[in-house]
């Protein structure tokens, strides 16, 4: 099944109950978009050119977009930007038209970024453990919590997983384990660095799965991964990082 | 539910997170506490082999004594919220902190609560070890009136945590000068013998930082010891420490969290 299929599957009235609430309507009414990057400058050091350079980039509800580029080139960099992470040398990154400085629990509470690798996981907690605390720090709402971390080990198929250590389990796994992380707290945008990373198809039609719904229910999705690699996912708009800006892929 | 109540979760969260994580090195209990038993067995002779001006028998030093060792395990595991943070850094779950709704600052405040809430535990070892095998006599009626005494001395012992923590975030290394601290406040403290026994300069620093009163308050509810100066005075002292030092601290851990992001070095360790 493509991903366009899919979306249209999650359109159907019964797929209704498997998406999660977005969303902001004064946000949406307001005309700001889910994510902005405007002149987005970064250098790591003074005496070399920028790594990015009066970048731009807005993502549309309801669209996939997809940035490669060479190794090195500024993708990762774009991405912990526009997470929140790290801050450019000029330049504002808004989600709905507010940055992290102007609402930080809000734009964390809306975005979520996979960074690339396999780190960012508690070696001696369980996959559910694991979940749970995510849900917590991420500040799940009390009504959704069970259902979030359910639906989580569910659409990574992490069932028999649950009650196994991290540090036991093979790469692929733990990154559909962080892929879960990612996507736990229905965030409206979402960003993935080089997402299929040790996963094996089944994985990958997973991650499918669960961008579709979030497709679905306009979320927006920006995906970075080196140029040349093989993508089986169809992506609204396509940009190559080069020299620091963007250009039409 | 209100972000207060969300936010109390997270709190708890990390709490757990650092429980299940403890729990699951098994030995590491077993560990702490022989380390525990030598160290008291060491100082249980020494008690038998020195005579202290000011002590009226072996015991009542081996009494002021094990209280200051319990005070020494306190110390340790308030600090080690640096080691915690550099673990953080090295498996980028740092990271997944700054990037959640709940945010690095009342992350890094939350991981000071199961180190603060297992020094509890470890002064109880002590405690208890004292008693057991070296016949250590504790002032029955007045333990209780210790433990908010304790809770106290943990609160102003958090700044110092916090501010090691900013370190820790700002040059990548988890022994930012913790031991140092602690040799430091070891001996102005008070916590091995009378301060009295310091040369006058220090005997000074003893007096102007909140911890060798406080000790002495501690000693006094937990084996009877006398006090050098009124119980009231030296609580205030203890209080304001914690009330100046605590937002300030806060506010530097803010701040070193911020300079990382703007810097970019939030992502090295």
């Amino acid at each position: 099944m493509t991903l366009r299929e899919l979306e249209a599957d999650l359109s159907s009235p019964a797929a209704e109950h498997r998406t999660q609430p977005v969303a902001s309507p004064a946000s949406r009414a307001s005309g700001a978009v889910p994510l902005a990057l405007r002149e987005i400058t970064k250098r790591w050091r003074k005496d070399q050119p920028p790594v990015l350079d009066e970048l731009e980039l807005t993502l549309e509800p309801g669209t996939a977009t997809w940035v490669g580029g060479r190794n090195g080139a500024g993708k990762t960099t774009m991405l912990r930007i526009a997470a929140g992470l790290i801050e450019p040398e000029q330049g504002r990154t808004e989600v709905w038209g507010v940055t992290a400085r102007e609402n930080r629990t809000r734009y964390h509470t809306l975005l979520s970024f996979l960074p690339a690798g396999d780190r960012g996981l508690y070696a001696r907690l369980t996959v559910r453990r694991q979940l749970v605390f995510w849900a917590r720090i991420a500040m799940v709402p009390k009504a959704r919590f069970e259902a979030a971390i359910e639906d989580a080990i569910q659409a990574f198929e992490l069932r028999e997983l649950e009650d196994c250590r991290v540090d036991r389990i093979s790469m692929g796994q733990r990154q559909r384990l962080r892929l879960a992380m990612t996507f736990l707290a229905g965030p409206e945008i979402v960003l993935l660095d080089e997402p299929l990373t040790s996963l094996d198809g089944e994985g990958a039609a997973l991650l499918q799965q669960a961008i579709s719904e979030l497709l679905a229910r306009d979320g927006a999705l920006l995906w970075c991964s080196p140029s040349g690699e093989q993508l089986d996912m169809s992506f609204d708009t396509r940009w190559e990082l080069d020299s620091g800006r963007l250009v039409r892929a | 539910m209100s972000d207060a109540i969300l936010a109390g979760n997270a709190f708890l969260a990390v709490v757990r997170r650092d429980l299940h994580i403890y729990m699951s090195y098994r030995s590491r209990l077993v560990s702490q506490a022989l380390t525990v038993v030598f160290s008291l067995t060491l100082f249980y002779y020494v008690s038998r082999l020195v005579n202290v001006r000011g002590f009226g028998s072996h015991s009542s030093y081996f009494g002021f004594v094990v209280v200051g060792l319990a005070l020494i395990s306190v110390m340790y595991s308030c600090f080690s919220i640096t080691e915690l943070i550099r673990q953080e850094l090295v498996a980028g779950t740092f990271d997944r902190m700054v990037l959640s709704p709940f945010g690095a600052v009342r992350s890094v405040i939350a991981m000071t609560l199961f180190p603060m809430a297992y020094s509890f535990l470890l002064a109880a070892i002590t405690l208890a070890t004292g008693c057991l095998l070296y016949g250590l006599s504790l002032h029955w009626s007045t333990v209780p009136l210790s433990i908010p005494v304790m809770l106290l001395v943990l609160v102003a012992f958090l700044p110092f945590g916090l501010l090691f923590a900013s370190l820790t975030l700002v040059i990548k290394q988890g022994n930012v000068g913790t031991s140092w601290l602690i040799a430091i406040l070891s001996i102005i403290g008070g916590l091995y013998f009378p301060v009295t026994l310091l040369p006058h300069w220090m005997q000074t620093a003893s007096e102007l930082q909140p911890f060798t009163s406080a000790t002495d308050v501690l000693r006094h509810l937990l084996v009877g010891s006398s006090l050098g100066e009124a119980v009231s005075p030296a609580l205030l002292k203890l209080t304001g420490f914690a009330a100046v030092l605590l937002p300030l601290s806060i506010a530097i851990l803010a701040a070193a969290i911020r300079t990382g992001q703007r810097r970019g070095t939030i992502i090295e360790y």
